[in-house]
């Protein structure tokens, strides 16, 4: 049917080079974020640095006897609330940060975005 | 004075707790799994203690900031210690150790209560550190030892971290009290 339409010729001529090229390469896989855990736990946080990619989540669960909570430093730019024993505490993370526990500030941990 | 302070404050737990080798050649004490209950009890209650002293007496937003944090982690522990003996069936039983650590804690709170305010912050602190590294010694050598209930060792276990943190944090505090 096609052949006998010039306009319709032309249409498969123009979309011939797209199939094909559709076909022959993928776009770039879409990163699909991820969650990754951080443990409160013996007055640490474990791991103490964590690289991740932009836009994945951190979970911090407190694991431990006593109430943390996770900020970062030095600017407080985020902070969780108090996290009592066995609460836990999401965050998307966007950019390399370092972080601590402004009740226990010797408690230190650090993100690291790919 | 301060530093003489600082040791008359850690004396008795020393006496009480740590190893012949102190110089004072005194026997470890022998605990059963109560009056152990009752030397955590009375040691993060005086913790506690102390702390409150400090939030009424210091201006120092360092130091109450400290001390907000030991009122708060010890009492915590003293939660789960309760939790813990009253689901074992256990009660905590006065004895010769829990009773001097209680006798001491109300000479040291005298003794902070008598500072004057510019000596209280340094006299406070250096308290804590002393105060933390006994009871650490006598957390990890007399009283995890002589445990016998497993959840009871676990739990006294479990408290040496926070005891390790709270030290290092005085510790921090004190280096700059001190300057």
């Amino acid at each position: 049917m096609n052949i006998r339409n010039p306009r319709g010729n032309s249409l498969l001529i123009l979309a011939f080079p797209l199939i094909v090229l559709s076909s022959c390469s993928s776009a770039p896989e879409k990163y699909i974020p991820k969650t990754d855990t951080v443990m409160i736990s013996q007055m640490k946080f474990q791991p103490a640095e964590l690289t991740v990619h932009k836009g994945d989540t951190v979970v911090w669960v407190n694991k431990d006897m006593v109430a943390h909570d996770v900020t970062q430093v030095p600017s407080s730019t985020w902070s969780s609330k108090s996290l009592a024993p066995g609460q836990s505490w999401k965050m998307s993370v966007e950019e390399s940060d370092d972080y601590f526990c402004s009740v226990h500030v010797v408690m230190v941990g650090k993100l690291i975005v790919q | 004075m301060l530093k003489t302070f600082a040791a008359w404050a850690v004396f008795p737990m020393a006496l009480l707790f740590l190893q012949p080798q102190s110089g004072f050649a005194q026997q470890t004490p022998k605990l059963a799994d109560d009056e152990i209950a009752s030397v955590a009890v009375v040691a993060n209650q005086n913790d506690i203690d102390f702390a409150k002293i400090a939030e009424k007496r210091s201006k120092n937003a360092e130091i109450l900031k400290f001390a907000r944090t030991m009122a708060a982690d010890h009492q915590s522990v003293i939660d789960q210690a309760v939790a813990l003996v009253t689901k074992l069936k256990v009660t905590p039983k006065d004895n010769a150790v829990s009773k001097k650590m209680a006798a001491d804690a109300k000479k040291t709170q005298k003794m902070l209560n008598a500072k004057s305010a510019n000596s209280f912050d340094k006299a406070y602190i250096d308290n804590e550190v002393a105060y933390h590294k006994a009871v650490i010694a006598a957390v990890e050598t007399v009283l995890i030892p002589q445990a016998q209930n497993a959840e009871l060792k676990a739990l006294l276990q479990a408290v040496v971290p926070t005891l390790k943190t709270h030290l290092e944090h005085a510790e921090m505090v004190q280096s700059h009290i001190s300057k």
